[in-house]
């Protein structure tokens, strides 16, 4: 019998695995169990031959290392033209493939699927294996029982529904799935798993794109989706220079990073790479301070699995109320110095040093 | 130079209007609006427009009052219209909708720079664009921040996780545009007058925007709509409300809330012992 596959990218930054593979690992798991498929994860980079034992150890049976130079950081061509040819190079495609809600991987996936023909379901939360059975007059072709389906589950209507997505007509049945939503298995050093190598032939027209810089503020720190507190920000600032006092309440914490709402990223006060919510991120800290924020459903779905939220707000009937945690009704600017002192007063606090948080950029 | 930017009219999900009880839309009665994203695609076209003298064309695809759109990109200084409807459209996913693109935009000329915005507020994907750049076979910079065009190459800056990126291209190339870039003029005397005169003179209008079907770009209707589309939403689920048990400190209580805070031991380690 031809092996069945659920096939995950795993994305690495310098030769590290980003968070997201380990995730994609521990729900991959799930669909190969209930298929009897095998789970493989594909990294491609420079040099990261390492990176096979932590894969097998979070979960993969079998690991596919692309390892090339013009592979280290990731380009859409090159990667598209790689991941096809090891497609292309099986007896039969993967029954599954999963990619992040990155930017790398809602770049890449939509390439791969028009490459492949095949669906697409965007920035799921949650995945499942089910039978399906369909008819339509409009189009008799698609009607049958379809036993192994992926359930692909989204947000949808501005996060008021859950749709479950589905695509049996094609394989692979494709989904790119939030950052942060789904739970790692814990390591196990005694898995065994393959690892192969894959080969790598491009095409010049594939290095069209050169990258002249990048620049990750972040890189040796924390990220949104990493740090352990996050005070966010919302139009209730009212300008800008809030987000000042936001950095200062973050400095109160170690391991910590300042967020916002869309509507404060839309106003041009903060960039968008600090934006929580269905179009920005999905984090789970352990502390979540949401200061001047509504609680729109929109920025809900991106931060209502933190441990603990703290609303700051001076209407005590905004909706953000009807889930946090610990809310104060009070203006901000009067609140927040408060806490500040509060927070800092009587112990040593380690204070984060500023490089391990997210500085806010200024400007375009 | 020849820049296109592909917009999309979407369901105006701030007014109540058209927003059915279980959350869904009637899109005959909801209030519409040009898709926020697209905007700042918009005004990157037209900035390909000031500083290089580009010919922006606006293409949509949707039923026809989708037109609204088209003139709203016009009263802003696109120069043209196109605006692909067809019945056989319906219940096309990202994929059909890219196929119908790309065979839309070979039909209408062979642009340099592509433009979309980075994604749509009803569909939310943000896979329309590059699923076009690679029918195109057109490379692609996705979450662009910001641009410039130097001899023929395009330099853009990208978002990316904790950061952003800087990439050279050469033209033709596709260009998805993330909501940090610039922002949208406002409409130009100019361009609202030549709207106002098209919305009067029919062979104006005619000359200014084209109306096109699957027909015209030759597309295989086995591709586009329901039958082009391997995803269909076979199920919702209303998402249910969330009952909180918030404990609420009123006014200037924040002495009371640190104090609480310190006591609950799942935070107590964040903030100190107190
Ligand atoms: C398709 C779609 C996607 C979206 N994606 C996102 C997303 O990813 N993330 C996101 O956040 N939003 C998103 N939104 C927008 C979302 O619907 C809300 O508009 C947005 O979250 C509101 O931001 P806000 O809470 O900062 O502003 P507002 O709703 O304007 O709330 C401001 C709050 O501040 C309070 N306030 C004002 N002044 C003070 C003060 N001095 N002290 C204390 N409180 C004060 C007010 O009482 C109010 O509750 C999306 C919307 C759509 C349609």
């Amino acid at each position: 019998m031809v092996q069945k596959r659920v096939l995950i990218f795993a994305e690495q930054v310098n030769g590290e695995l980003q968070p997201i593979g380990l995730e994609l690992l521990g729900s991959g798991r799930l669909l190969a169990d209930k298929l009897g498929a095998t789970l493989s994860a594909l990294v491609l980079g420079s040099n990261i031959a390492h990176l096979s034992s932590t894969l097998i150890g979070h979960g993969a049976d079998e690991v596919f290392l692309a390892d090339h130079p013009e592979l280290a950081q990731y380009r859409t061509l090159p990667y598209r033209r790689v991941i096809t040819d090891l497609i292309k190079s099986w007896p039969q495609p993967p029954h599954i493939i999963l990619l992040g809600s990155t930017t790398t991987g809602r770049d890449l996936a939509p390439r791969l699927a028009a490459y492949l023909e095949t669906g697409l379901t965007a920035d799921c939360t949650e995945l499942d294996i089910g039978p399906f059975e369909y008819s339509n007059s409009k189009d008799p072709s698609k009607s049958g029982l379809f036993p192994n389906c992926l359930y692909a589950i989204r947000p949808s209507f501005g996060e008021s529904l859950k749709a479950r997505i589905l695509g049996p007509w094609k394989n692979p049945q494709m989904a790119t799935v939030r950052p942060g939503v789904m739970v790692p298995l814990a390591w196990n050093g005694s898995r065994r798993g393959e690892v192969f190598q894959v080969p790598v032939q491009l095409d010049p027209s594939d290095l069209s794109l050169q990258i002249v810089e990048t620049v990750r503020n972040l890189s040796q720190a924390i990220d949104l989706t990493r740090a352990e507190v996050i005070v966010s920000g919302g139009y209730g600032l009212g300008s800008p220079e809030g987000f000042e006092l936001m950095e200062q309440l973050a400095a109160c914490f170690p391991n910590s990073a300042v967020g916002s709402s869309r509507k404060a990223v839309d106003s041009g006060w903060i960039p968008y790479a600090h934006q929580v919510g269905q179009t920005g991120k999905t984090v789970r800290p352990q502390i979540y301070i949401a200061c001047g924020i509504s609680g729109a459903i929109q920025h809900r779905v991106g931060m209502d699995k933190s441990q603990t939220i703290i609303a700051i707000n001076k209407d005590s009937s905004a909706p953000i109320f009807k889930f946090a945690h610990y809310g104060i009704v009070g203006d901000l600017y009067q609140v927040v110095p408060e806490m500040i002192r509060q927070l800092q007063q009587g112990q040593p606090q380690p204070q984060a040093s500023p490089s391990e948080r997210i500085p806010v950029l200024q400007g375009q | 130079m020849e820049s296109f930017v592909l917009i999309k009219q979407v369901p105006d999900q701030s007014s109540k209007a058209g927003i059915n009880s279980d959350g869904t839309i009637d899109r005959a009665k909801a209030k519409r609006m040009l898709n926020p994203f697209d905007r700042y695609a918009l005004e990157a076209a037209l900035q390909t427009k000031r500083q290089h003298g580009a010919r922006v064309t606006a293409i949509t695809m949707g039923p026809p009052p989708a037109m609204e759109i088209l003139y709203e990109a016009i009263a802003h200084g696109a120069d043209r219209g196109i605006l692909m409807t067809d019945r056989r459209l319906a219940a096309s996913d990202t994929l059909a909708t890219a196929y119908t693109l790309a065979q839309t935009v070979r039909y209408a000329g062979s642009p340099d720079l592509i433009f979309c915005g980075l994604q749509t507020t009803d569909g939310d994907t943000a896979q329309v664009g590059p699923q076009l750049a690679e029918r195109l076979g057109i490379p692609q910079v996705t979450y662009c921040e910001a641009f410039e065009i130097r001899d023929g190459i395009l330099l853009a800056r990208r978002a990316i996780e904790g950061g952003s990126q800087t990439v050279t291209v050469s033209l033709p190339a596709l260009v998805t545009v993330a909501n940090s870039a610039q922002r949208l003029a406002y409409q130009t005397l100019r361009g609202a007058r030549r709207v106002q005169h098209l919305m009067r003179d029919e062979a104006a209008r005619a000359e200014v925007i084209q109306i096109i079907n699957l027909d015209d770009v030759g597309a295989d209707p086995e591709r586009c709509g329901l039958k082009g589309s391997p995803t269909i939403v076979a199920a919702t689920e209303k998402v249910g409300e969330i009952g909180g048990n918030c404990q609420v400190f009123q006014g200037q209580s924040v002495p009371s809330l640190v104090k609480s805070l310190r006591e609950a031991a799942s935070i107590s380690s964040y903030i100190g012992a107190g």
